[in-house]
């Protein structure tokens, strides 16, 4: 369970994000691992989401102009039908007054009577007439049937009078007039015998127009409506004001055919706009009337809108999901990264701290061997001296003399050990399994700490007990052992302290070496990690953190084992167990650490 | 002490001529010389009850030396008296039947005693 939480925090908070590894920095292959992880998941990113995301667009757009093309369709045809009622509705009625003039004689329309008479007739074939009346070329109100008392009205000065002088049929405007209702005249123009014209005008109630439009409109969102030519709404509008009222939408340009196309309104919503300029059949009569059909394109395309919603969530969602598993992803292939390259630069930097332990030992056996033979020279020559006074008494006995003589050859001996000991440090990169002497390993050991000791004050007990025997190992590896565990205890002492080094038997294969001392101790968190590589709690550039790595390989390549105890101002003891022989290993490399 | 008859072979003059001022002094008849090639040319003439032989010698290299004295003189025991003795030296000069390998300074009694034993085995 532990181990599982710590592989998803180790995901969500990876290794390189946090390792402060300065002292490696330099083995390692790359340098920036965010950077690399940023990147790894920039690119990553980009190629599987450029792609979707640019299919995703030209998907929608095609869907958009697939639906405006239809909306485009869809309003046109709406348009076509509505302006063919329209059309219908005022040719109807055109055709009518049409077919009175032509089947009725002047004398007889001009009769009230029978203008009533025909007045009922159009209104039970037809309906939504008012009136009917018949003017002659002067304008004058010659007939009039109807509920109004117009006989008589000269009409003269009417603009749609004086229109009517030049053509045959007439549909006005949607106007008030003398009645102040909003209706419709048409009139028809016939011909006399004596060359003289008359007009029979029929007024058209606008309700059943309305109504004709009005069945035309589908949905909340559509409006249909007419207008003039100046914008003048002819028929209510649902959105864009009432009778009479200017349109807030531009006037089409005049167009045979029926028409549609996009735009925003006033209001800057998005609508379609359709419109056809109504002509009657023939075009026998122009009319002022421009129908115009205005869809609102947000009604028109919900289901649409809802169903692009969805897919954009659902991309949305798709898209969280690839960058989370590439972010995933890219964070445990860069974390495995790092592992392999942080265990490479350990391993280079372990590599370079054993070449250079082994150039110490090279050049601390250049200078044992360079010093040996001047030495030798001043041992020969204070022993000769000494001779001339012992042997051959060939001077006068000066004991100062002698004393001082005794002192040389002394300190000789001390250098000879000494170099015997540099010499013997060289040599612990030789693989060579011997039999090796515990007190004198050890005492040789302690000849490099000799003077410290006494200098610092140092209490150093060796209880090497009779009955050990003598082992079979390799002398080198261990005295490099022993001399990083003293180096380590003479550290962690002051002056006054005491390090103890014991030798016991460990049972009949194995003896056990203990270092103690009782200097400053360790906490007990940093007992897990004293063997491994570049911890160290000496300040910078005071220890590699490599010294009880090396050991712990060393004393493991030798078969044996170490443990520690510890207490944090008590002292520090190291258990070795080794045992009482091992074998040579063949073909392993002298400076290899790894265990069998 | 019994009169022993020794070659020493040291390129280091003042050292080998010092060395066998003491033996001398000890009643040990030494005759010294200061290449290996010298050495092999005395040893051709002479025979001796022990032989010092150096490693680092300019002409020949001492287990060379060694290995050349045991093919005109086996029975004579040599010792190798080096200060530049690496662990590869002492393997291969006794594999080859160095009587000993011993680095320098070599205090004189200890030489005595190895001296004293010889002679003991020799008796």
């Amino acid at each position: 369970m532990i181990e599982r939480l710590h592989r998803a925090w180790v995901l969500i908070w990876p290794e390189f994000h946090r390792q402060n590894r300065e002292h490696l920095d330099s083995y390692f292959t790359f340098s920036n691992y965010r950077k690399i992880w940023g990147i790894g998941i920039f690119v990553l990113a980009a190629s599987a989401l450029l792609p979707l995301i640019a299919v995703t667009v030209i998907h929608s757009q095609l869907i958009q102009k697939s639906v405006d093309s239809e909306l485009i369709l869809r309003t046109e045809r709406l348009t076509s039908n509505a302006r063919r009622a329209v059309t219908f509705f005022l040719e109807e009625r055109l055709n009518a007054l049409r077919f009175t003039v032509n089947e009725i004689q002047y004398a007889q329309l001009t009769n009230p009577d029978h203008l009533a008479e025909i007045l009922r007739n159009l209104k039970l074939g037809f309906g939504g007439l008012t009136d009917l009346s018949v003017i002659d070329q002067t304008g004058i109100q010659i007939a009039y049937a109807g509920p109004f008392k117009l006989k008589g009205k000269n009409y003269s000065s009417q603009p749609w009078f004086v229109e009517c002088r030049n053509c045959n049929f007439y549909v006005s405007e949607i106007f008030r007039g003398y009645r102040d209702l909003p209706h419709i005249i048409i009139v028809a123009k016939s011909f006399r015998s004596d060359g003289t014209y008359f007009l029979l005008r029929a007024t058209l109630e606008t309700e059943r127009l309305i109504q004709t439009l009005s069945s035309y409109e589908t949905g909340a969102y559509a409006d249909i409506f007419l207008t003039n030519r100046f914008g003048i709404l002819q028929t209510p509008s649902k959105y864009y004001g009432d009778i009479f009222e200017k349109i807030n939408l531009p006037v089409p340009d005049y167009s045979a055919r029926t028409q549609a196309l996009l735009g925003t309104d006033d209001q800057g919503r998005s609508i379609i706009t359709g419109y056809a300029f109504i002509l009657t059949h023939n075009q026998v009569a122009e009319t002022p009337f421009i129908l115009m059909v205005i869809k609102q394109k947000a009604g028109m395309v919900g289901v649409w809108q809802e169903l692009r919603s969805n897919l954009n969530w659902l991309v949305g969602l798709g898209i969280m999901v690839i960058i989370i598993v590439i972010t995933l992803t890219c964070t445990y292939m860069v974390n495995r990264l790092y592992g392999a390259d942080r265990a490479k630069a350990e391993t280079m930097a372990l590599m370079e701290q054993n070449n250079q332990l082994a150039s110490i030992g090279q050049l601390a056996a250049g200078v044992a061997h360079e010093i040996n033979n001047p030495l030798a020279l001043i041992n020969e020559t204070a022993g000769y001296v000494k001779d001339l006074f012992i042997i051959k008494k060939q001077y006068q006995k000066d004991e100062e003399l002698l004393e001082n003589i005794d002192y040389i050859l002394e300190a000789v001996e001390r250098c000879g050990t000494i170099t015997k000991q540099l010499l013997g440090f060289a040599r612990k990169f030789d693989v060579k399994i011997e039999k090796v002497n515990l007190k004198e390993v050890i005492s040789d050991v302690l000849i490099f700490h000799r003077k410290e000791a006494e200098y610092r004050n140092i209490n150093v007990h060796v209880d090497v007990p009779e009955d050990i025997p003598e082992i079979e190992t390799d002398r080198g590896k261990l005295q490099q052992i022993l001399l990083n565990l003293v180096n380590n205890a003479f550290q962690a002492v002051d002056a006054g302290c005491c390090l103890d080094i014991d030798v016991a038997s460990g049972g009949p294969d194995e003896i056990c070496i203990t270092v103690s001392d009782n200097g400053c101790g360790m906490p007990e968190e940093n007992l897990q990690k004293i063997f491994d590589p570049f911890f160290t709690t000496k300040e910078r550039d005071q220890g590699t953190g490599l010294g009880l790595t090396i050991t712990y390989g060393l004393i493991k390549k030798l078969h044996g084992d170490l443990a520690v105890e510890s207490k944090k101002n008590v002292g520090t003891t190291f258990i070795i167990t080794l045992p009482v022989s091992i074998e040579e290993e063949t073909g392993d490399h002298e400076n290899s650490f790894s265990r069998r | 002490m019994k009169q022993y008859h020794l070659l020493i072979v040291d390129d280091e003059k003042r050292f080998a001529d010092m060395l066998a001022k003491r033996l001398d002094l000890r009643g040990c008849k030494c005759d010294v010389c200061y290449s290996g090639q010298e050495a092999l040319n005395i040893l051709e003439r002479k025979k001796f009850f022990l032989i010092l032989l150096d490693l680092h010698l300019p002409d020949i290299y001492g287990s060379e030396v060694l290995s050349r004295i045991k093919e005109i003189d086996d029975t004579t025991p040599v010792i190798i008296l080096t200060g530049h003795g690496t662990e590869k030296d002492r393997r291969q000069c006794m594999q080859q039947g160095a009587y000993a390998f011993m680095h320098k300074p070599l205090g004189i009694e200890e030489l005595l005693s190895i001296l004293a034993q010889i002679g003991e085995m020799a008796a």
